[in-house]
């Protein structure tokens, strides 16, 4: 039973990055129609920046987790100024193939600075105990990790839910142009949006750096996963990404303690279940059909 | 106040306006007639600043508004009902209606949206979509009310209503004529036409076929009515 | 005037005989050398999981090895023309094989180095096979280069995964602790890391009380549910073994450290580790670890002193790999110099049976049966942050594993 509930608890861990990630994906993608493939990278740098800033400036964990997302949020609002506004009129291939270029430009420039081998990031200390559950104890590190990501989700959440900018977020992830018509300058809140989503990523990056490998690689092999989630949630649905961010992580984590047996099985899980979502909903469990033009 | 002078559209290759030229002065509710496919819509879209394929000019109280974006449009006045009715599924019933700025000197207060529209009252929080088709076509005038817009731009508000909820909604932009409102309105349905509207345009394979008043409509009726194959 | 001539003639001569000569090793006379120049190849990832361990310092190991060749042999020397191309294999099979056939046929390259990554290790092996040229393996770790893909013109140099079981497997059985549970990447070098290990603990008298394969590539980079369940196997194993290289082993580091599994009682052994792992991992996280290494650059003051002339022109520790390329070229050199030829067919019956000793080979024969270089292999052991001096000084010597017990016998599988 303590077995099963500490599998419960890591899945919720692992998911917490993938729910990070996935809501980032979905808000850009609604606002912008950008399947953006650097996510990953954004991760990537995210983590890379708070073991910089640490190594080289003394920058402690708790600066780095201020620091970074606003410095990768800003990052990321430049480059939607820059590029990719210019290709959102065009067939949205065009930023994919954009983004997917900027990870292996971010990637190299890391690679070459800083070289392929992980890098070291220690658990703050406030965080490198551990928390007594009664039947089992368990890292403090994850259960703050836990703790945060659920809180930011509830935040944005109510952001999105209650606020009047939420609502012409919604509005505009859900149809462009009729927001237009209604007075809304959509165009306006397109880079702010970009911006928060890649704050995000570099976010979950800080907050993996202390328990992952921080290598110029860390986010190419997340990002795959980060994309099934969001395809299961559904595209552009942000409920449906978080959902789907933490159900992954369960499945994972039971997948592998449960079907251990079957590496094959618990190796694939995750895209075994894409696929049954698509065949059963194609638009993904919390998605709707595009509505017609 | 709206004046569209030489506007052709196109979709891709194919042009769906060819040199249209009308005029809509304050205070009148004018229609479009034609049928399916004659382009009633995209001229919509087009004074609504939708639809990137265009050339012309499009006049709104003598300013050219032709190269405006079109939430700037929106600011000066513009109402847009959809043909789809433009319910947002991610909205409440409530937001649907908040969502847009007050742009007119006139603009409805939310309670008193509520007051001529109890349904809508009864279903402030869900989500709009969840309303019924003539919920939903109510909602999406109220909305341009409630944004205090002076020239509405109605596509087919009457379509799939009720003989009731269309009487309704002809009362709606009597009501709005009253106050002052412009209207630009796509109809198929000429009684209603004829019951709201002070002029009409008939529009045919992208052209403006002809202009007629009521009187001409109402003449005329049995031979428009199988032109349009209703 | 007439002497210019003369020399332009006579160089016309030697391109004509250079370009008749170099289709096939049937050239005979005072042609020893093809194209009078040696050409070593170093084919590896250099930009990749594995361009730190090996890479580009790998090339400038073999440079050290040309130069001190030079300096040794001086006018004497075979040549003096010795250079070294290089090729990004990117760790791909299919790129391995390419860039091989071209550095072989276009490149004029003599033999060919380093090629980590069993699977491009292994399509290496046929290319050098199919164009009868030589292959000295050190990046990989299959056995089956010595194996059922042994050839004539394959030697694997530096270490193998039965090496490395063996080494890890039976030491620390022997001296650290009897019950095992073992951790392996969901793939062929995992699986065969796996098989190894748990050969060498059971015959050491260990036993493995778990094993589990976890995916691979691990996207989610988390191996807590492995780490969780290591201290509640029944008998409680008393190392946890994890085969896991380069960022995942990081993963396993890091998470092992989290679950303070050493604090319960377990171990950490790892099937395979370089120092640029430890430096990357620190060795605070990994204190008390133990590995087998196949070479450690501060062991005695011979390697140490290769050490610092490497750190000069390379500005960082040497990692194994480096100081097996470096032997290796400086072997493959040596054989040249003997037999008087790049002849490959020559330079192979030179080189087989031949006992080798020089900074990385120690008691190292070269195996005429399958073509295993072997050598002193180390079981070593993390340090204590407390009791590292200088930076990448991370381990102590545990035990020196005699060449003959380090490396397996010559497998029934290969037949030259």
């Amino acid at each position: 039973m303590s077995g099963f509930a500490q599998n419960t608890f890591n899945g919720l861990v692992s998911g917490a990055f993938y729910a990070l990630l996935a809501l980032g994906l979905a808000v850009i993608f609604g606002m912008l129609r950008v399947v953006n493939f650097a996510h990953g990278a954004f991760y990537m740098l995210g983590a890379f920046g708070a073991y910089v800033l640490l190594s080289e400036a003394g920058v402690p964990f708790w600066a780095a987790l201020v620091i970074m997302p606003v410095g990768l949020g800003l990052l990321g609002m430049a480059l939607e100024r820059a590029v990719i506004h210019r290709l959102t009129k065009l067939d949205p291939l065009y930023n994919f193939l954009l983004t997917f270029g900027l990870t292996l430009i971010l990637q190299d420039l890391v690679k070459l600075r800083y070289g392929v081998q992980s890098s070291p990031y220690e658990t703050p200390s406030l965080l490198s105990g551990s928390v007594d559950f009664g039947l089992f104890d368990f890292p403090t590190y994850r259960v703050f990790i836990l703790g945060f990501a659920v809180l930011l989700c509830v935040a944005v959440w109510w952001v999105l839910t209650r606020t009047r900018i939420g609502m012409v977020v919604r509005a505009a992830t859900e149809r462009p142009d009729l927001t237009r018509a209604f007075g809304i300058d959509v165009g306006r809140w397109v880079t702010p949006v970009f911006g928060f989503g890649i704050g995000l990523a570099g976010l979950a990056g800080v907050l993996a750096a202390p328990m992952r490998a921080v290598n110029p690689l860390m986010g190419a092999d997340l990002i795959i996963v980060v994309f099934a989630v969001v395809v299961i949630g559904g595209l552009g649905s942000i409920f449906g990404s978080v959902a789907a961010g933490f159900g992954i992580g369960l499945v994972q984590a039971w997948g592998e303690a449960y079907l251990s047996n079957f590496p094959l099985v618990s190796q694939t899980i995750v895209f075994v279940v894409m696929a049954g979502v698509l065949l059963w909903r194609p638009a993904g469990l919390f998605g709707r059909e595009e509505a017609p033009a | 106040m709206l004046r569209i002078e030489n506007l052709s559209a196109f979709y891709g290759e194919a042009q769906v306006l060819r040199d249209v030229s009308l005029e809509v002065s304050a205070g009148e509710v004018v229609t479009l007639v034609g049928r399916n496919g004659a382009g009633k819509s995209t001229l919509l879209r087009c004074v609504m600043g939708l639809h990137p394929g265009q050339r012309g000019t499009v006049e709104l109280d003598g300013r050219d508004i032709t190269r405006l974006a079109a939430h700037k449009r929106a600011r000066l006045g513009l109402g847009w009902v959809p043909d789809d009715r433009g319910s947002y599924a991610t909205l409440t019933v409530t937001e649907n209606l908040t969502l847009p700025p007050t742009v007119g000197p006139d603009p409805w207060s939310l309670e008193r949206v509520y007051e001529a529209f109890p349904a809508l009252y009864t279903r402030r929080d869900s989500a709009a979509t969840m309303l019924s088709g003539g919920e939903q076509q109510m909602l999406a005038l109220a909305r341009v009310l409630r944004m205090g817009a002076r020239l509405l731009l109605c596509d087919e508000p009457t379509e799939g209503l009720s003989p009731l909820l269309v009487q309704q909604v002809g009362d709606l932009l009597r009501e709005a004529k009253r106050h002052g409102v412009t209207v630009l309105l796509v109809e198929q349905n000429l009684h209603f036409a004829t019951g709201v509207a002070d002029r009409h345009y008939l529009l045919a394979e992208g052209r403006v076929a002809e202009a007629m008043d009521n009187s001409e409509v109402r003449s005329r009726e049995r031979e428009l009515l199988a032109y349009l194959g209703i | 005037m007439r002497r210019t001539m003369g020399v332009a003639a006579a160089s016309a001569v030697v391109v004509l005989v250079a370009g008749c000569g170099g289709g096939g090793p049937q050239s005979s006379g005072d042609q020893k050398l093809t194209g009078d120049k040696i050409v070593l190849g170093v084919l590896n990832d250099q930009s990749g999981a594995y361009s730190e361990l090996s890479g580009k310092n790998s090339v400038a190991a073999v440079e050290m090895a040309i130069a001190d060749f030079t300096a040794k042999y001086g006018d004497k020397a075979v040549t003096t023309d010795i250079t070294v191309e290089t090729a990004d294999h990117q760790n791909k099979p299919d790129v391995a094989n390419s860039k091989a056939q071209e550095m072989y046929d276009r490149k004029g390259v003599d033999l060919i180095l380093d090629v980590p990554t069993s699977s491009a290790a292994l399509k290496v092996a046929d290319v050098a096979k199919e164009k009868k040229k030589l292959y000295f393996n050190i990046g990989a770790a299959t056995t089956d280069l010595t194996g059922k893909s042994c050839n004539k013109y394959t030697f694997h140099y530096a270490y193998d995964t039965y090496m490395l079981a063996n080494g890890t497997g039976k030491t620390t059985t022997e001296q650290i602790g009897k019950n095992w549970y073992i951790l392996y990447p969901n793939y062929a070098f995992g699986q065969d890391m796996e098989k190894s290990f748990s050969t060498a603990i059971t015959a050491a008298g260990g036993t493995v009380v778990g094993k589990d394969g976890a995916p691979f590539p691990n996207t989610s980079g988390d191996f807590s549910t492995f780490l969780l369940k290591a201290p509640n196997l029944n008998p409680k194993p008393d190392v946890l073994g994890t085969m896991q290289a380069g960022a995942e082993l990081v993963n396993v580091v890091k998470q092992y450290n989290e679950f303070k599994l050493r604090d319960k009682g377990v171990g950490l052994a790892v099937g395979l580790m370089f120092l640029t792992d430890i430096h990357s991992l620190t060795p605070a996280a990994l204190a008390g670890t133990t590995y087998t290494d196949a070479w450690y650059w501060n062991f005695d003051a011979k390697n140490r002193e290769f050490a610092d002339r490497f750190q000069q022109k390379a500005g960082t520790r040497p990692t194994f790999a480096h100081a097996a390329n470096y032997s290796a070229a400086l072997q493959y050199l040596e054989a040249v110099q003997a037999a008087g030829t790049d002849d490959a067919d020559a330079v192979v019956k030179g080189l087989e049976g031949k006992t080798v000793e020089d900074v990385f080979l120690r008691n190292g024969k070269i195996r005429a049966e399958d073509h295993r270089v072997v050598h002193d292999a180390y079981l070593a052991q993390v340090k204590p942050q407390s009791e590292v001096a200088e930076p990448w000084d991370y381990v102590k010597v545990l035990k020196t594993i005699p060449a003959a017990e380090a490396f397996r016998a010559p497998s029934a599988d290969c037949k030259l």
